[in-house]
């Protein structure tokens, strides 16, 4: 049973994970389609597809497997517009997929809405300046990002209520540069600006907990109860997607589980202490 | 007790007060500044590699055994210039042009600090010429590219090309990140693939050799 109030865009149709890459490389396609359904039964919202470095038409091909054996809308993940365009063709009629993603560097990606509806995710975790891309090293720089990446949707016929903004999630065991308190200020920033009143926020949450051991100490999860109390505090603020996994139990935690404490102290921390804390909680 | 073992074991456990001063001890005690890199610190940053590669302990491990290696070399590092010694090689690395990822560039940088090669950190979204600048400056024999997106990864070959045009013909280039593989490496005439930072050293050292 999802979290209520939280749409979980399924993530495992992607050729970065590597029992997924093996599935692409077999050519496994009754496989590819029983990890659509089984997303689909474990409660996703949404099926993200991506394909990796392949051929536009084989993410069109892929999205028409998918389809086959869900009727939930698909969420088309790839930063090429034109395996874009393919992938966004190749879905159902009457769907309004999501697109994964257009950052600040791309923005002749909303152009594809002429082809159809969508709602995209907006990545909002670097700027242009002149044509190169810098990463957003603060909160405020994010937000300002975040307002442009707003008033481009915007003049493309989007409402608020259809963007989705990631502000960006980095695995907390190697933040050691603030990365996690950047992201929560964010989304305070944005959450508190009323022009983004009924806007969306999601991250990829499998990534905030990639390089940490899969126990703690005593032989209980590490990842699952850090990615909830992640949650359990961005929620309150308007957080309500994420990219993530229908396997793990996302939910709201007390503010006395341990896993609650450590990402309170981490908000806390600076620098190594960070992932010194961090590794404090599975040690 | 200092000696060059517990230096190493405290390098594996990361405790950069002891790392620090187990080097100033065995420094006072007259042991040459690279014995104590070649003997002490190395060795303990290849045992933490060696447990990483075999999950025994995981990335926030592996960075707080490079900030006690680091720490301890703060204090040699001076001397080993003082008395003219250059690490054995020289190493660039850098995130390819168009890519602002940096988590796993940091930590093959850090592992290669950790082997004592000389190490060239150019940043995240790199051109290609300046790879093939840096190379000549430094006189590195190894070149490391990483890219984590897979709109990136055409920017590696660009950049192996770049190397090429400059002259650079003996460099050797170790390739990495999440979408990479070897049959990409070997596609675009990249000398090496490494899948994680632990095994980057090992690709550099073999490559080198040979």
């Amino acid at each position: 049973m999802p979290l209520p109030g939280l749409t979980i865009i399924g993530e495992s149709i992607n050729d970065s994970v590597p029992s997924t890459k093996k599935l692409y490389e077999a050519g496994d396609i009754a496989g590819l389609k029983e990890l659509a359904k089984s997303q689909d039964d474990g409660g996703a919202t949404y099926i993200d597809v991506n394909v990796g470095k392949r051929a536009p038409e084989f993410l069109a091909e892929m999205v028409r497997h998918v389809q086959s054996v869900t009727a939930k809308p698909l969420s088309i993940d790839t930063p090429d517009p034109v395996m874009a365009e393919a992938g966004l063709r190749a879905c159902r009629d009457g769907m309004v997929p999501v697109l994964n993603s257009i950052s600040p560097l791309r923005l002749g990606m909303f152009d594809l809405l002429k082809i159809r509806k969508f709602k995209p995710i907006l990545l909002v975790t670097e700027r242009n300046e002149n044509g190169v891309g810098q990463p957003n090293h603060t909160a405020e720089q994010t937000y300002e990002t975040a307002k442009q990446m707003l008033a481009e949707a915007k003049q493309h016929g989007l409402a608020v209520a259809d963007c989705i903004l990631d502000p960006g999630i980095s695995p907390i065991g190697a933040d050691s540069e603030g990365q996690f308190q950047r992201l929560m200020k964010s989304i305070r920033l944005i959450h508190d600006d009323p022009q983004f009143a009924g806007v969306h926020m999601s991250v990829g949450l499998s990534n905030f907990t990639v390089m940490l051991p899969p126990k703690r100490a005593d032989g209980s999860p590490t990842k699952g109860p850090l990615e909830s109390a992640f949650l359990t505090m961005a929620m309150p603020l308007g957080l309500d997607h994420v990219i993530g996994s229908v396997k793990r139990k996302y939910e709201t935690l007390t503010p006395d589980h341990p896993a609650m404490k450590c990402l309170t102290d981490c908000l806390k921390l600076e620098g190594f202490d960070v992932i010194m804390r961090v590794q404090e909680f599975y040690a | 007790m200092s000696d060059l073992k517990t230096l190493s074991q405290a390098v594996v456990k990361g405790n950069r007060k002891d790392a620090v001063e187990i080097t100033k001890t065995l420094l006072a005690a007259g042991m040459k500044p690279l014995d104590i890199v070649e003997n002490g610190l190395v060795p303990g940053m290849a045992e933490v590699g060696e447990k990483f590669k075999n999950n025994q302990i995981f990335v926030p491990e592996m960075l707080i055994a490079a900030r006690a290696m680091k720490e301890a070399m703060a204090l040699l590092e001076p001397l080993l210039v003082q008395a003219g010694i250059k690490p054995k090689f020289t190493a660039v690395i850098g995130t390819v042009q168009g890519d602002l990822h940096d988590i796993g560039k940091n930590l093959v940088a850090m592992m290669w600090k950790g082997a004592n090669f000389g190490v060239v950190d150019l940043g995240t979204n790199v051109p290609p010429e300046k790879f093939a600048a840096a190379v000549k400056e430094h006189n590195a024999q190894v070149v490391g590219l990483s890219a984590l997106l897979t709109t990136t990864m055409p920017a590696m070959k660009t950049t192996i090309e770049a190397l090429k045009k400059s002259g650079l013909t003996t460099i050797k280039v170790i390739i990495g990140g999440a979408p990479i593989t070897q049959e990409f490496a070997k596609e675009i005439g990249a000398d090496g693939y490494a899948p994680d930072a632990a095994s980057a050293v090992d690709v550099a050292r073999q490559l080198v050799a040979a």
